[in-house]
């Protein structure tokens, strides 16, 4: 049996008035002798006993309803962990810890709030016009597709593939895009850009977004968008036919 | 019964899970915790509002209420004190709040009716019914404890009065009423030994 003093501190557990003194003893004594958990049911159910009504189970439905209505949500979870786990801060720390905590998180949100500014004024002075290449299968028949939907502000697009069957090894998709003769940008002997390179799943499918060259930015420059088969350790080389290609 | 062995890996709810780990990934968004919690401890709220409010339907709501308010509010400390305590204090307050609005529509209606000034009535007769019923075991261990030891545990356990309001309201030392209701409680507990199951 523990001594009088923590006693009364189990005690005090069980009535809710525990200082955080107190909860570290409380915690200590857990930790050495789990079995004292026991004892604070007892304690507990000796209060229950002497000044609650009985216990009534509800009727089976109301649990199901209570879940139903219970949304997940984010609180304030205690920032020092409960007391079977590890060792508390003292409490001066502990505080110490919450204003740095909620320093952190206001400098957060303000930064958070100002990326969206930024955005949001980016947006007003240029705005979207996401230009779509639909890209077809060469081969007739040909379950494949693509789409490469550009937003030539940002310059980022987003590739999607469909149907294309899986490569062996060595072997890898490329993407490309084949410019205006003299346009005024680096493209290879092909006029193109190597774009973008990858390898669909077991379904033959891929999805990403990619950044794009600057030659998106006028648009009749691009005039078309292809996928190729390439080496894998050069896809740079050119090598392969287009297997998919805009304006079919 | 509620708290047991710390789980060994507390980062998703378990039947072995501690109440405070249950609470803290409740807090965190894991809405699994709050099923373990009700299934500890929806008896204990039902049958104390169920009790107060006396009909099914009004102890299912509140019932519901007193477990959702686990979930959208973080009033309670688990390093302060238990979670059973908080749960039994918190659905007595909220069973006379609704006995109190209940006699207040009550009354409002009387009023309308009867063109008669309303009665006081007593708030919550079903309080001293439950004494009544207390079993002589309960009764008998009630009385090993001193009438000051008695008063302050029910008005921190009954009540739920802070012990800051409890030292205020009777002009005591704060470090005596603490005293006073765990000692009270040690009392009880070694008193009833024999009734509680083990």
């Amino acid at each position: 049996m523990p001594s009088d003093e923590l006693q009364l501190i189990m005690a005090g557990y069980i009535l809710g008035d525990l200082s955080p003194e107190e909860a570290a003893a409380l915690e200590e004594l857990l930790r050495q002798d789990p079995a004292i958990a026991q004892e604070m049911a007892n304690l507990q159910a000796a209060l229950e006993l002497s000044h609650n009504p009985p216990a009534v189970p509800p009727p089976p439905h109301l649990r199901s309803a209570l879940l139903a209505k219970a949304q997940p949500v984010s609180l304030p979870v205690t920032s020092s962990p409960p007391p079977v786990a590890r060792p508390r801060f003292p409490r001066s720390w502990r505080t110490g810890l919450e204003l740095a905590a909620a320093g952190l998180i206001a400098a957060l949100a303000i930064n958070n709030y100002r990326l969206e500014q930024a955005l949001q004024t980016r947006q007003a002075t240029q705005p979207d016009a996401a230009v779509t290449y639909v890209l077809d299968a060469t081969k007739p028949n040909s379950p494949a597709s693509a789409t490469v939907v550009v937003n030539p502000t940002t310059l980022e697009a987003t590739l999607s593939v469909k149907n294309l069957p899986p490569l062996p090894p060595g072997k890898v998709y490329a993407l490309w895009t084949v410019l205006k003769p003299n346009a005024p940008f680096t493209t290879d002997e092909k006029a193109a850009i190597l774009t973008d390179v990858f390898q669909v799943d077991a379904a033959g499918n891929f999805a990403k977004t990619i950044p794009v060259p600057h030659a998106y930015r006028t648009q009749e420059i691009v005039v078309k968008v292809a996928v190729t088969i390439e080496d894998s350790q050069a896809p740079q080389k050119h090598v392969g036919n287009p297997i998919m290609i805009t304006g079919l | 019964m509620s708290s047991s062995e710390p789980s060994a890996n507390p980062v998703s709810p378990a039947s072995t899970s501690t109440d405070a780990e249950l609470i803290v990934l409740l807090r965190q968004g894991q809405t699994a915790a709050l099923g373990v919690l009700y299934d500890r401890h929806a008896s204990l709220v039902y049958g104390i509002a169920l009790h107060t409010l006396g009909n099914a339907q009004e102890a299912e709501d509140l019932t519901q209420d007193v477990f959702l308010t686990l979930t959208t509010k973080a009033t309670y400390d688990p390093e302060r004190g238990a979670l059973r305590t908080f749960l039994a204090i918190l659905t007595r307050s909220r069973a006379r709040d609704r006995l109190r609005s209940r006699h207040n529509t009550r009354q409002t209606l009387e009023r309308w009716r009867l063109g008669k000034p309303p009665e006081s009535v007593a708030n919550a007769p079903l309080e001293h019914a439950f004494q009544q019923e207390q079993s002589q075991e309960v009764k008998t261990a009630l009385a090993q404890l001193s009438d000051q030891q008695q008063q302050i545990l029910q008005m921190a356990y009954y009540e739920g009065l802070s012990q800051t309001e409890i030292a205020t309201q009777l002009g005591i030392p704060l470090g005596t009423v603490k005293a006073r209701a765990r000692r009270g409680l040690l009392k009880l507990r070694e008193t009833l030994t024999q009734l509680i199951p083990q």
